[in-house]
């Protein structure tokens, strides 16, 4: 843990995080478990949940709220950052602008593979060098060296705060005109991911009626040369155009930078950007019950079948684990679980990541619902049944006896966690 | 509360199975999201070829339901006939500047064409009108200001309030559809409009240079594994990447079988 | 007295004439159609005697009953008309009179005995009075015929037993003749009989039958809407069936025609399944509907879950949810068992179909998994949204010949039906390829051509997706030569056959039971005997047995397997439904217990170790009824378990022998 660059205590963020009136103080506190990944599958980030103390010691927050906090020890840059190769840069030729999203106050996937393909675009003519600047609108936005980032400019002032998206737009013009970058590089995710960058392409190609140069490429998935590749609408068909000056990605566009690692040297605006009128008000976040949270946007599922015995078991086990609760027909039928949590063919079709069926056969009205599920785990008394050949990993036993021992072991470790903090 | 004037922008869509032109998934959404809110005060609007019948799912969906402001019987939609291969951000605009329509519906992206979702950016730019962007709901709207829900990923809202006249991209996560019944959809009144000599519907030049090709596959990401033991590497390798059947563990206690579905939870990240 | 009856005779029957026609009046509120007066009017009473004697016989108690209450009746009035209306006073007919009173008498005996302890099915109400309004009139009758025929002397009555004899006569001709025309009880006999003379489905009696629209069938089609009539832009005519006024008029005479005796509701299996529907409610609401007003009076069963004297309705107004709630239309299986017990010949499924098409087309208002299913048929050719490319997947190994590919013509068009996109049924397509190359059949399919049939949109409502289907799939096939079409799907069979004739398809379709039974007859299988012991049991398929009549083909091929056939309490005719029909499977309406559930306690009574179906719906419905329980296999499997392979065409066997499960 030697860097200086990676953000371990953020004072002001912990401040944040401690009064619960300040107006950031959810974004602050959010954890930045789970992020939609480029197909809307639910990702979850392995680095969260409990923060490291600074003694590298798992410690919960007194504001009861869950810790945004550093890398943890099992970091995968921590890893490997002792075999990057330093880079540094002093007088680029050119820039290529990054404005990662950081969602929840931090870098996902989507924004280091954004940097991977910034470095692809500064780095492809080692006549002439280009510097790869991040623009966030977070102080506390970290990693952005070993995403592969030349310099930073951090635009923290609560005017950034939540969904701002005139006043970062004004900020954004401001560094177009000051610096002129060569690229601009944003995300194109799913939902709201993609609104900045929109915003940016529009108000940049106003400046410059007609060029085609100043046409935004969307939902760009690759970038050879002075071409990209853009995914089409109705996903069935890929544009092959000029690479223009502003580049909406998809996730996975380029590999994140792994090899090196950069400076990301604080830079400043000379000019400041001119305040805009707000004329979107956020009001925060609203109260989602995990629970209460539509079967079909679920991203992991305990479900239960007629092979359930112990259902206050279940429940506390689907607890335990954050998973919605699912049911085969049976169990619905049988008057132990609401029809609304009924999944197939004749319920809801899901769509979670990872869907936990517990003496369920697998009928095939009840597979059909767990079609788009990513991974299936099975466990089932049955080896033969039809659950287990759909599952990725099959477990046979009894499933009220199964399950009791995982919620046994998840308490038991929430326990030790709460003994490790009060030590 | 009278109702609102509320313009939807719609286009067709395809299939995602049969390629077979339909709508739009998205559009469908922000057809039902304005219905839901304005009823009757409802018109949707579309630039394109008039002889497109996939236009028609949107008018079925003006009939009555139980709880919701009623629709009329006859559903509205203007069209601003116009070239394939056309540019429609002018054509568009001009209209909503004299439609006096204050809040404007549409779906996030196109799923014909380029499908860059810049559109309702560009529209709202050249109007100059406020632009929120993933709307899963809106809770309340009069002819100042509107409140509305945003989606953000995992289930999760964001409550915005944004002063009219605004564009209002319609998220997966809004409510579904209702249904498009045959009846209205053939009754529904198609309003063609002829572009005006002024307006100059202008050739989308630069897309005359652009190679249109069937989307290829895009190379599944390997999941690198760094770090941890030889045996861990093994075993994550192991779970996922041989091809077809999963692993089938039998003859566990049930200690032994919690403990491989928190570790798998754990390696899937599932779990932390 | 003489003189009392002439009075109130006529009397009754001028207030019963102008009952009469209020109720005419009531029934041509629905949509005019023409019909025949006189032809209808002659060939009423050979409807009634023999067609409609032919269901009510299932029931010989009632039957008996009937004929001597109704008999004597008609009788009676007939004669007394003219003995104290016109005058015609003699002993002969005096004598007859009071036979007739007599016979009535007896009957009405019965009927009283009946209503002593109803079984639940009847209606309660004003139909326990009727027995004793019989009796009035019959003795009252029998007592005036006494002192005319001599054999009680003619002075002997007094001015009481004259008044009480008036008065008994009276409620008599009150309730059999004013009632006929005003309502109540009797009004079944009036609308009956016009119901027999201007039934829309005139093809269901044996006068027609080889006429009109469904020759020689069962005229079980569902009939056409007119789409592009009843929607011509701007038209205020919706589609479908909102009101009770929008039912053709002779709809609603047939509703009115309902005696409540309850039989479509103890055959109706989603009542049983505690679904909020009962057949003959529902067709007591839509006589609610016609002439306005509300449930309160109704004395039958109500719907399960809902009480009676919350709905109400009128003519002009909607009839959901006013009157009746939607779950009840969408719990419908489409079964038919209901059509077919029905005594006064009343068409339950055609009325719910006419609303349902109005809920599709106009409100749509489909339940949820319903209208994703519409919307696959509309995007993808057919209900699960599958790639229609890949209907013969399953098959690359078979090599199945495309009829593309024979321009010459084939014997049999295998109609894969959307069966082909489920594994489930994909053996049993593979079992019938193999027993159809085992005996030379000269086949070929459509394949990727194929589309749904149409049948689960239409049974849903929607008309206009099953027109379109309909109508692509006769142009393909019209581009091909062949004698007949085969298919394991009753639904396929039962449309293609009976309903694409109304849009110029005609074909001669056989459920594969007809051409197993061909086969076995034409002895082209060898067929290894079966074990001895095993027992099975056949579960008749609504679209195959009532829908089409056939019951004995299945039956024929099982017994061929040397395997004993086991009846189900319900079977033949009187067949309980799987629940798949009519997109009951999708609407899914919650109910006490599944339909399923029970069929399938039906086949385990049977002690048999197989319950054979022969309908793809069938085998998803009772496969997913949980274990233990007979097993579920279709007809073209057992035949292919039993099929005795010689060397040269093993090799096709080998792979469905495998996956048969012995
Ligand atoms: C038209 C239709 C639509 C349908 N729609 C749906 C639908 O939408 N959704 C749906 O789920 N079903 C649906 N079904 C029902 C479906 O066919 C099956 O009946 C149902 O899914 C079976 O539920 P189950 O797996 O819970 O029960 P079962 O099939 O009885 O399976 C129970 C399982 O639990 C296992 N088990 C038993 N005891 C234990 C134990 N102690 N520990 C671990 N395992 C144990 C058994 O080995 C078995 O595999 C539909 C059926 C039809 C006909
Ligand atoms: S509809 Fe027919 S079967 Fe049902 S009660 Fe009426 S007369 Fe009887
Ligand atoms: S068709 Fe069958 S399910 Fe429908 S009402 Fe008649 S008996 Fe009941």
């Amino acid at each position: 843990m030697s860097s200086g660059i990676i953000v371990r205590r953020d004072p002001r963020a912990e401040r944040i995080r401690r009064n619960r009136l300040h107006p950031r103080h959810h974004e602050f506190c959010q954890p930045a478990a789970r992020w939609m990944g480029p197909n809307g599958v639910m990702r979850r980030n392995p680095h969260t949940v409990a923060a490291i103390g600074p003694n590298g010691l798992r410690r919960l927050d007194r504001s009861g709220a869950t810790v945004t906090g550093g890398p943890s020890l099992r970091s995968v840059n921590d890893e490997s950052h002792e075999q990057r190769r330093q880079v540094t840069l002093e007088s680029p030729d050119f820039l290529v602008a990054v404005v990662p999203e950081c969602p929840e106050g931090r870098l996902s996937s989507h924004d280091r593979d954004l940097f991977g393909l910034a470095r692809q675009l500064a780095d492809r003519d080692p006549a002439s060098s280009g510097a790869v600047v991040a623009i966030t609108f977070d102080h506390n936005a970290p990693e952005l060296a070993d995403a592969g980032a030349d310099r930073w400019l951090a635009l923290d002032d609560d005017s950034y705060a939540g969904y701002s998206p005139e006043t970062r737009l004004t900020a954004l013009e401001t560094v177009a005109r000051s610096w002129s970058p060569r690229h601009w590089l944003l995300p194109d995710g799913p939902a709201v991911g993609s609104d900045l960058g929109r915003r940016l392409a529009v108000r940049l190609a106003g400046l410059q009626p007609g060029s085609e140069e100043a046409r935004a490429a969307a939902r760009v998935w690759q970038v050879d040369g002075d071409h990209c590749i853009c995914r089409g609408g109705g996903e069935h068909r890929d544009i092959h155009r000029p690479l223009p000056q502003v580049v909406l990605a998809l996730a996975e566009c380029a590999e994140p930078v792994s090899e090196t690692r950069h400076e990301a040297r604080p830079i400043t605006l000379d000019t400041a950007p001119v305040p805009s009128i707000r004329r979107v008000t956020d009001h925060g976040r609203v109260a989602v019950d995990p629970s209460c949270i539509a079967l079909d946007q679920a991203p992991f599922i305990l479900a239960g079948g007629r092979g359930i015995g112990d259902w206050p078991g279940f429940h506390e086990t689907a607890r335990l684990l954050g998973a919605a609760e699912g049911a085969s027909r049976v169990a619905v039928d049988d008057g132990y679980m609401p029809r609304a949590r009924q999944v197939g063919a004749t319920g809801t079709f899901v769509t979670a990541g990872c869907y936990i069926a517990v003496g369920i056969s697998g009928a095939v009205q009840h597979l059909q619902g767990i079609e788009h599920c990513q991974r299936v785990v099975a466990i089932n008394s049955d080896p033969g049944c039809d659950m287990v050949r759909r599952a990725d990993l099959a477990l046979i036993g009894n499933g009220d006896a199964i399950l009791a021992a995982v919620a046994a072991r998840l308490e038991a470790r929430q326990h030790e966690e709460y003994r490790h903090d009060v030590a | 509360m009278t109702s609102p004037e509320v313009r939807v922008l719609v286009s067709s869509g395809r299939h995602p199975v049969s390629g077979r032109s339909g709508a739009a998934r998205e559009d469908a959404r922000a057809v039902e999201m304005a219905l839901a809110l304005a009823g009757e005060g409802v018109t949707l609007l579309h630039a394109g070829d008039p002889a497109d019948a996939s236009l028609r799912y949107y008018l079925g969906m003006f009939h009555e339901v139980p709880g919701l402001p009623s629709v009329g019987r006859v559903g509205r939609l203007d069209l601003l006939s116009m070239p394939a291969e056309s540019d429609a951000t002018s054509l568009l605009a001009e209209q909503l500047r004299h439609a006096g329509a204050s809040l404007v519906l549409t779906g996030m992206r196109s799923e014909i064409g380029e499908g860059s979702g810049l559109l309702p950016y560009l529209l709202a730019e050249r109007l100059g009108w406020n632009l929120v962007a993933g709307v899963a709901a809106i809770e309340h709207c009069d002819s100042e200001s509107a409140t509305i829900l945003q989606a953000l990923p995992q289930g999760q809202r964001r409550r915005l309030s944004v002063r009219l006249p605004c564009i209002a991209t319609v998220d997966r996560a809004a409510p579904a559809p209702r249904q498009s019944a045959h009846g209205p959809a053939r009754r529904g009144q198609i309003r063609v409009i002829e572009p005006q000599e002024s307006a100059g519907v202008a050739l989308d030049e630069p897309r005359g240079q652009w190679r249109f090709e069937p989307a290829r596959v895009r190379p599944k990401r390997l999941k690198v594994v760094k770090g941890g033991s030889a045996r861990e590497r093994m075993r994550a390798a192991a779970s996922t990447g041989g091809g077809g059947g999963g692993r089938v563990l039998s003859d566990l206690d049930p200690e032994a079988a919690a403990d491989e579905l928190i570790r798998y939870l754990e390696s899937e990240r599932v779990l932390q | 007295m003489d003189q009392l009856l002439s009075v109130l005779i006529p009397a009754a029957l001028i207030v019963g004439a102008l009952g009469a026609w209020r109720r005419v009046r009531l029934w041509r509120q629905g949509r005019p159609a023409a019909v025949n007066l006189l032809q209808g009017m002659l060939r009423m009473p050979r409807r009634y005697l023999v067609d409609l004697h032919h269901v009510v016989a299932r029931d010989r108690y009632i039957a008996h009953t009937h004929v001597a209450t109704a008999g004597g009746f008609v009788a009676a009035m007939a004669l007394a008309i003219v003995v104290h209306v016109l005058g015609v006073e003699n002993v002969v007919m005096a004598g007859l009179l009071g036979l007739a009173g007599l016979t009535m008498l007896v009957g009405t005996l019965f009927v009283a005995r009946r209503r002593l302890e109803p079984p639940a099915r009847l209606s309660k109400g004003a139909w326990q009075r009727l027995p004793k309004s019989l009796m009035a009139f019959s003795l009252g009758m029998l007592l005036v015929s006494l002192p005319l025929g001599g054999l009680v002397p003619e002075g002997a009555a007094s001015v009481l037993t004259t008044l009480v004899l008036g008065v008994l006569v009276g409620w008599g001709l009150l309730e059999l003749v004013v009632g006929m025309g005003w309502g109540g009880p009797m009004k079944h006999a009036f609308a009956g009989a016009a119901h027999l003379a201007f039934h829309r489905r005139p093809e269901r009696f044996s006068d027609v039958s080889g006429e009109g629209r469904h020759p020689g069938s069962r005229s079980t089609a569902l009939l056409p809407l007119d789409l592009d009539s009843e929607q011509a832009p701007g038209s205020e005519q919706s589609m479908g069936v909102a009101r009770p006024d929008e039912f053709g008029w002779q709809q609603l005479l047939g509703f009115d025609a309902c005696v409540q005796c309850g039989r479509c509701e103890a055959a109706c299996p989603a009542h049983a399944a505690g679904q909020p529907l009962n057949p003959k409610k529902l067709i007591q609401d839509m006589v609610i509907g016609m002439a306005g007003g509300s449930d309160a009076h109704y004395a039958g069963t109500p719907y399960t879950g809902q009480t009676t004297g919350e709905h109400g309705g009128a003519p002009g107004e909607r009839i959901v949810p006013q009157l009746v709630e939607p779950e009840t239309l969408w719990s419908c299986t489409t079964c038919r068992a209901c059509v077919e017990e029905c005594p006064m010949m009343i068409e339950h499924v055609d009325a719910i179909v006419d609303m349902r098409r109005f809920l599709t087309l106009e409100d749509g208002a489909t339940p949820e998994k319903g209208a994703v299913a519409l919307d696959n048929l509309i995007a993808t050719d057919n209900p699960g949204g599958f790639d229609n490319a890949s209907r013969l997947d399953w098959a690359a190994d078979l090599e199945l010949p495309r009829i593309r590919e024979r321009p010459e013509g084939v014997d049999v068009l295998l109609w894969l039906g959307d069966g082909a996109f489920d594994m489930r049924n994909q053996r049993t397509l593979r079992s019938l390829v193999t027993v159809m190359r085992a005996a030379g059949v000269d086949f070929a399919v459509v394949g990727e051509e194929e589309r749904d049939s149409g049948d689960l949109a239409r049974r849903l409502g929607d008309e206009a997706t099953f027109q379109q289907l309909a109508r692509q799939n006769i142009a393909t096939l019209s581009q091909y030569r062949f004698a007949r079409i085969v298919t394991c799907d009753p639904h396929s069979f039962h449309v293609l056959g009976r309903e694409y004739p109304d849009f110029g398809g005609h074909y001669r379709v056989l459920h594969h039971s007809g051409l197993l039974a061909e086969l076995i007859d034409e002895q082209r299988l060898q067929l290894a005997p079966a074990a001895s012991g095993s027992s099975l049991t056949w579960h008749d398929p609504c679209y195959l047995g009532r829908y089409n009549g056939e019951f004995e083909a299945p039956r024929r091929v099982l017994r061929a397997l040397g395997m004993e056939v086991r009846e189900m309490a319900r079977s033949g005719h009187r067949s309980r439904c799987c629940g798949g029909g009519g997109g009951a499977a999708l609407t899914d309406v919650p109910g006490k217990q599944r339909i399923s559930d029970m069929r399938m306690g039906d086949a385990r009574d049977t002690g048999a170790e197989v319950v054979a179906v022969g309908c793809p719906q069938c085998t998803a419905m009772l496969e997913g009824v949980v274990e233990p329980g007979p097993q579920v296999l279709d007809l073209a499997e057992l035949v292919a378990r039993a099929l005795v392979v010689s060397e040269h065409n093993s090799s096709t066997l080998r792979e469905p022998q495998e996956e048969v499960p012995a």
